[in-house]
């Protein structure tokens, strides 16, 4: 307790000589631009902390798009699963694939990837009665939004599953199937110039 | 606040699963649940002397299920907040293509009858003045008008053994079966043989139903969902036979096939809810049951 005490005066101490240090500036106010007095105060830089954080590598400017790692299926956990939520109606499938992910959060299941694939536009002609001719009825939009899951337990999946199920919306197709290149490869578009070039290139 | 208390309630679960897969397969040797035969193959070797020795006979069951075909009701709550957040998403909403063109045919009609139309402004609309947007509103309201939907609740909502009973609601199948001196309802099963998986035995279960021949079940998965030890009484235990342990696989119905018209009076089949479950099953079969079946 003494020590502290002491201590503490020691400190007052040396506040107040800083301070008499410099007579002249009373008023902090109208001190004048060089004489940034506060840099000496004793606890001047109290607030930093992100001196202390580690250093982040620094990012490359344009990183090419790699294919995240496919886990491999052990005894106890499947492989990279993707569950594939489709429908016509955008918002019910957008949020029933976010309900699949706060469950995957709250379950605990690791979530490795949430992507969307392309909207497929099916036009829906309607033959008339009295007449061969067709007429355009509808546009009907496929949605398509994919959850990808890193190695979900085997005793976790029936749950899940069922949990899904019962949850599913009206209106909503739910699928889940293994993750594989195939899929990946699917999501980029093709690049037919590219392609010729090389044709062009190779022969 | 609401972070740390998600991640306990995550942790917890994850416990109790992990702790219940133990539980489940610490007594019959260790027993692992695969999909193919390949490692099947290489583990049968060790578990022959380990299984011969266990007292427990052996079974699965299925917990099979039909899902509900239509939405729910809503409670008077929830009908009235969703008629709010109807309204409002009406009343914030921009308005569609279709009326735009609604709005713009009304202001030319008004502006033909007003006498100040100029056809030549207008070219780009030639073809459109022959369909009105207001015509194809009022063709799709008399298709809309020409539409039945099916009734809700249909006849057969009391009869227990009808699978269009309840469409909002999950159902379980029950079937009856001689245990000992009595009949007693319960999970289809049967016996584990050598050889073979638990999940195995549990669609060979299913399959083995007489009235049950049409169904097409899709298994939710490798691992069972629950078990139930069953101790025969003292009288009846000898050194080879202590009792039975059922292990429960979860699945969903994905077709029931044609409906049997001559069903013999023996082969009983029972589609309840898990609500009216306690009518039907002993009560410590029940409390081992009730536990994975989520639902009312």
């Amino acid at each position: 307790m003494q020590a502290s005490a002491t201590q503490q005066a020691f400190v007052l101490n040396q506040a107040l000589t800083t301070c008499r240090a410099t007579p002249s500036i009373q008023h902090p106010v109208w001190a004048s631009v060089n004489e940034r007095q506060y840099k000496s105060m004793p606890t001047h830089g109290i607030g930093r902390w992100r001196y202390l954080l580690p250093k982040d590598p620094p990012k490359k400017k344009r990183d090419r798009q790699q294919m995240k790692e496919i886990v491999v299926e052990t005894e106890t956990t499947y492989a990279t699963l993707n569950v594939n939520v489709s429908g016509y109606d955008m918002t019910v499938v957008e949020h029933f694939s976010q309900h699949i992910h706060n469950l995957c959060n709250r379950l605990g299941i690791k979530v490795l990837d949430c992507y969307a694939l392309q909207t497929k536009t099916t036009e829906v002609w309607v033959m008339q009665e009295q007449g061969t001719k067709m007429s355009v009825d509808s546009f009907l939009k496929t949605h398509n939004r994919v959850v990808q899951l890193r190695s979900l337990n085997a005793t976790m999946c029936p749950i899940f599953l069922e949990v899904l199920l019962k949850n599913q919306p009206e209106g909503v197709q739910l699928s889940v199937q293994e993750h594989t290149e195939v899929d990946y490869k699917t999501r980029f578009k093709g690049r037919p110039e590219l392609e010729g070039l090389k044709a062009k290139i190779s022969h | 606040m609401a972070a740390p208390c998600r991640r306990m309630a995550g942790r917890s679960l994850l416990q109790f699963l992990s702790s219940f897969s133990r539980t489940s397969v610490s007594n019959s040797g260790f027993r692992q649940f695969s999909g193919t035969s390949v490692c099947r193959g290489s583990r049968q070797a060790q578990y022959v002397e380990e299984i011969a020795s266990s007292p427990w006979t052996l079974m699965a069951a299925v917990c099979l299920q039909r899902l509900p075909v239509i939405s729910a009701e809503c409670n008077p709550i929830e009908q009235q907040f969703r008629d709010m957040m109807i309204q409002m998403e009406l009343e914030k909403s921009m308005l569609s293509d279709h009326e735009l063109r609604l709005l713009d045919d009304a202001e030319r009609i008004r502006r033909i009858q007003a006498g100040e139309y100029d056809s030549d402004e207008e070219e780009d609309r030639r073809d459109q003045e022959i369909v009105l947007a207001q015509d194809l509103e009022d063709s799709w309201e008399q298709k809309l008008k020409n539409f039945q939907p099916a009734a809700r609740v249909s006849d057969s909502e009391g009869d227990p053994g009808s699978l269009q009973r309840r469409l909002s609601d999950s159902l379980l199948l029950l079937v009856e079966r001689p245990v000992g001196r009595e009949k007693l309802w319960m999970l289809p099963q049967t016996e584990w043989q050598r050889g073979e998986t638990l999940r195995e035995t549990a669609e060979r279960a299913l399959s083995s139903l007489p009235a049950a021949s049409g169904f097409k079940a899709t298994f939710l998965g490798n691992t069972p969902c629950g078990v139930y030890k069953y101790k025969l009484p003292r009288a009846a235990r000898t050194e080879s036979s202590v009792g039975t342990k059922v292990f429960f696989f979860k699945a969903v119905l994905s077709d029931a096939g044609a409906s049997p018209t001559t069903e013999s009076p023996e082969s009983s089949l029972l589609w309840v809810t898990k609500s009216e479950l306690q009518r039907y099953v002993k009560p410590a079969y029940l409390m081992k049951v009730e536990r994975f079946l989520l639902g009312f």
